[in-house]
């Protein structure tokens, strides 16, 4: 489909009956995704936003359930949220990301219901990149600056208008709201598509190829690499707190100051570069230092995340490179990594 | 020859005659307006130290990691002031130290360089001179060095280092420090301060880099870490955010040294010097003293005089 | 009474002497506000500035440490020590925005009952002029109460 450019601002007016409305918003040097105001629209600043959309599924902060002790019963009140959403602007590589999230919190034996009722109660409208920046390597992760998996809808860029890719049935539902505003796609739309598709691909820096990543990974635990690579890392959460796809986190009770009757449980991120992630009560630590802290973050994205769903969980966004306060670049972990898989004769 | 060449030599010939077992210093990085810590080991790698504006990071914030090494470390002005603390505070040896000082102009602030440049991503960088040039896809744009350094550098009296072994290069004029960058905030109104930190806390997502980046935080437990008793909630939100950088604000007093080393870790951009700069200009005007001087002080709140003054006294 | 919420006053006091005269002050039948909530401490050094922050962002209004004259440190120079961080601290959270009059500082010997009734009293009264505090430190931005 298409609309024109001067049509999307009421097309995400009209959407603000229904849904909440998130949309990147440039703001001192970084855009941000922040809920639409009446008559507002979208601005970018950079390529893509500072902090992924996760947040918006799954916030840094959730209370999931409140509890009051009275005479012989707690009483329990889990919190939900059902907000309907959209979320607008979504880049491809963050896209992605959701599928990965949904593995980890639908796709096992036990569903996580606060990420599902955010999940399906949120539509994702993705944008496609025209311009990768130099820092993104989405198309090493099976991703691409026009690929659309983990969107409902994709918005193409063609200059006056945005062709419209329709993914699911749940993205054609949100435009059929609004018919008046979209006409089908001319051939020479998809052709002008194709061209900008192929042209954004040629930005992209060469892909490096990762496939003996894993089977190093494999035998690499012990590897001396790991005495190395690390060293500069600083020990923060950087990396782990903007990457749209890590998803540990934390359960705390927060008891409020009237003898504990009452209070919340809450989640919050957390993450393998503290040591707190892994100290024991004991206190003994099995990750005492920033070695086999940095170690895991390779690992748990590189090989177990592979092993059990068959991809990394990496979408080559390139936040935690731009972002890194020691310019501590995964890219140069992984060329590394492939230059021993190389040296050693792994292949996948 | 140049900085960068005297270092390469300096280094080469400390890792050659095994005065040191490595050297902590800066080499290129893989981002336009960035270096990154190198930690070289042999005479060879010693050709891969850079020295530049782009040397952005306090390595001094490493050492207590190497106690058990003989390090050599290059310094700037501010990060000698550092080393000075940690000097103080016996988290190093200073025997086992070899100190390369570079007299330091100032660092590039590339957070704000790429504002001036317009938010179009920036490809490539260089100095010449007084200025420097980014380019990026379509566009190339000349800024003013001294526009662009970053806000502690432009205000930095202690270019030179304070101490060291070595130091390379001529030295750098002396700036004068003033206090200006506090002054439209002191003059606000408290409710309006209130409201501007208000702002600020709010972005802050506790990834804690300004905390792991400082040479000062090396605490082996933080309070923000500790459950017994738990000083703050996990809860990511303006309160304990604030409550967090109060409380740190108040174990750098006496002992920051405005290196500025948080703010450019800080990944959202929160206003982290204010509090600190703050701390600054008082522990001067009330006691006359500045961190990171003398490795023979006491700490400024680990001593006392009895006749400090007692501004702050409620009488009733 | 003054209409409007009495405020909370968490009280920080020194073993050997704040605690002292507040304790005298009850024997010499001195009026002073029940809004203090008296916190013994061994001495005014021991006071963390994490403390104050805790009482701020757990519901007091303001809050008093008060400590022995210098030169009368049951410690020899706990007290001068703790001058120096008040110093600093009560700037610093006058400068984020705290109100003048909610964090307060003072010396108060184990004799000086009278004088522990008319500090507090005051306290108490620009507290109350003050109202509620209702900060950023208090924000309810913080974890969400039950509902």
């Amino acid at each position: 489909m298409i609309i024109a450019k001067d049509d999307l601002p009421t097309f995400l007016d009209g959407l603000l009956g229904t849904y909440q409305v998130f949309v990147p918003l440039a703001d001192g040097g970084e855009s941000r995704y922040v809920p639409l105001a009446p008559g507002g629209t979208f601005t970018w600043q950079g390529v893509n936003t500072r902090k992924p959309p996760k947040e918006i599924l799954f916030p840094q902060s959730e209370v999931l359930y409140s509890y009051e002790v009275g005479g012989d019963r707690v009483e329990l009140r889990e919190h939900f949220d059902k907000t309907k959403r959209v979320v607008f602007g979504i880049r491809p590589c963050d896209a992605r990301s959701f599928l990965h999230l949904d593995r980890v919190f639908l796709e096992q034996e036990h569903q996580d219901p606060y990420y599902r009722e955010r999940r399906e109660n949120a539509v994702m409208v993705g944008m496609a990149c025209l311009e990768p920046a130099s820092t993104c390597f989405c198309t090493s992760l099976g991703g691409g600056p026009f690929a659309a998996d983990g969107l409902d809808l994709l918005f193409i860029d063609l200059g006056d208008r945005y062709l419209v890719r329709r993914v699911t049935p749940r993205g054609e539902a949100l435009l059929r709201e609004q018919p008046a505003l979209f006409r089908p796609a001319g051939e020479a739309d998809r052709l002008a598509a194709r061209e900008a598709e192929e042209k954004a691909k040629s930005l992209m820096s060469p892909i490096p190829d990762l496939s003996g990543v894993k089977p190093w990974l494999d035998a690499g635990f012990g590897d001396p690499l790991w005495d190395r690579v690390y060293e500069k890392c600083i020990g923060c959460a950087v990396c782990t707190y903007l990457c749209p796809t890590c998803h540990c986190f934390d359960l705390t009770d927060e008891a409020e100051e009237n003898q504990c009757v009452s209070g919340v449980r809450i989640r919050t991120w957390d993450t393998c570069a503290f040591p707190l992630f892994t100290l024991h009560a004991s206190g003994h630590n099995p990750r005492p230092t920033g070695k086999e802290r940095f170690r895991q973050r390779v690992m748990h994205k590189f090989r177990y995340f592979v092993e059990n769903w068959g991809e990394a969980a990496c979408v080559g966004c390139g936040r935690c490179i731009i972002n890194c306060p020691v310019n501590l670049d995964i890219r140069e972990v992984l060329r590394e990594i492939m230059a021993r898989a190389a040296g050693a004769g792994v292949s996948a | 020859m140049s900085k960068q060449e005297e270092l390469r030599a300096t280094a080469r010939r400390l890792l050659a005659e095994n005065r040191v077992d490595l050297i902590l210093g800066y080499t290129a990085g893989t981002l336009p307006l960035r270096t990154t810590p190198f930690f070289a080991r042999t005479p060879a790698e010693a050709d891969l130290l850079v020295w530049n504006a782009f040397c952005e990071y306090n390595l001094t914030n490493y050492l207590p990691r190497y106690t058990g090494n003989r390090v050599g470390i290059v310094v700037k002005g501010c990060d000698a002031r550092s080393l000075v603390g940690l000097l103080q505070q016996n988290q190093v040896q200073r025997e086992r130290l070899y100190v390369i000082g570079i007299p330091c102009a100032g660092v590039v602030d590339r957070r704000r360089v790429a504002l001036l440049a317009g938010g179009a991503e920036i490809t490539a960088a260089d100095i010449t001179g007084g200025e420097i040039v980014v380019r990026g896809r379509g566009f190339e744009k000349v800024l003013p060095m001294e526009e662009v350094l970053f806000p502690s550098c432009r205000r930095c009296r202690y270019g030179n280092p304070v101490l060291a072994d070595v130091v390379l290069g001529e030295k750098v004029p002396e700036r004068k420090e003033t206090y200006e960058d506090l002054a439209a905030l002191e003059n606000m109104p408290a409710v309006e301060r209130e409201a501007y930190f208000a702002r600020e806390m709010a972005k802050c997502i506790r990834c804690y880099a300004c905390r792991e980046v400082c040479p000062m935080c090396f605490c082996k437990q933080c309070f923000v870490d500790g459950t017994a008793p738990q000083w703050l909630s996990r809860w990511v939100g303006t309160a304990d955010n604030l409550f967090f950088h109060l409380g740190r604000t108040m174990h750098l007093v006496g002992r920051c040294v405005d290196c500025g080393a948080c703010a450019r870790a800080c990944p959202v951009g929160v206003d982290l010097m204010a509090f600190n700069r703050k701390m600054i200009k008082d522990a001067e005007a009330l006691f006359g003293y500045r961190a990171g001087l003398d490795p023979e002080a006491h700490l400024l709140l680990g001593t006392f005089d009895p006749n400090d003054p007692e501004p702050f006294l409620f009488r009733g | 009474m003054d209409a409007g919420p009495e405020p909370k006053i968490v009280g920080f006091l020194c073993n050997w002497c704040s605690y002292a005269a507040a304790d005298l002050a009850g024997i010499n039948r001195l009026q002073y506000p029940a809004s203090v909530r008296i916190i013994r401490v061994p001495c005014s050094g021991r006071v963390s500035p994490l403390f104050l922050l805790t009482a701020l962002r757990r519901g007091a209004d303001a809050v008093l440490v008060s400590g022995c004259h210098p030169g009368d440190c049951h410690y020899t120079s706990g007290n001068l020590v703790a001058r120096r961080r008040f110093a600093m601290l009560k700037s610093l959270l006058e400068f984020a925005g705290l109100d003048e009059g909610r964090v307060n500082f003072t010396w108060i010997s184990a004799s000086e009952a009278a004088d522990f009734a008319r500090v507090t009293t005051r306290i108490y009264q620009r507290a109350k002029d003050l109202g509620p505090y209702r900060g950023a430190l208090r924000k309810e931005s913080g974890v969400p109460r039950r509902e």
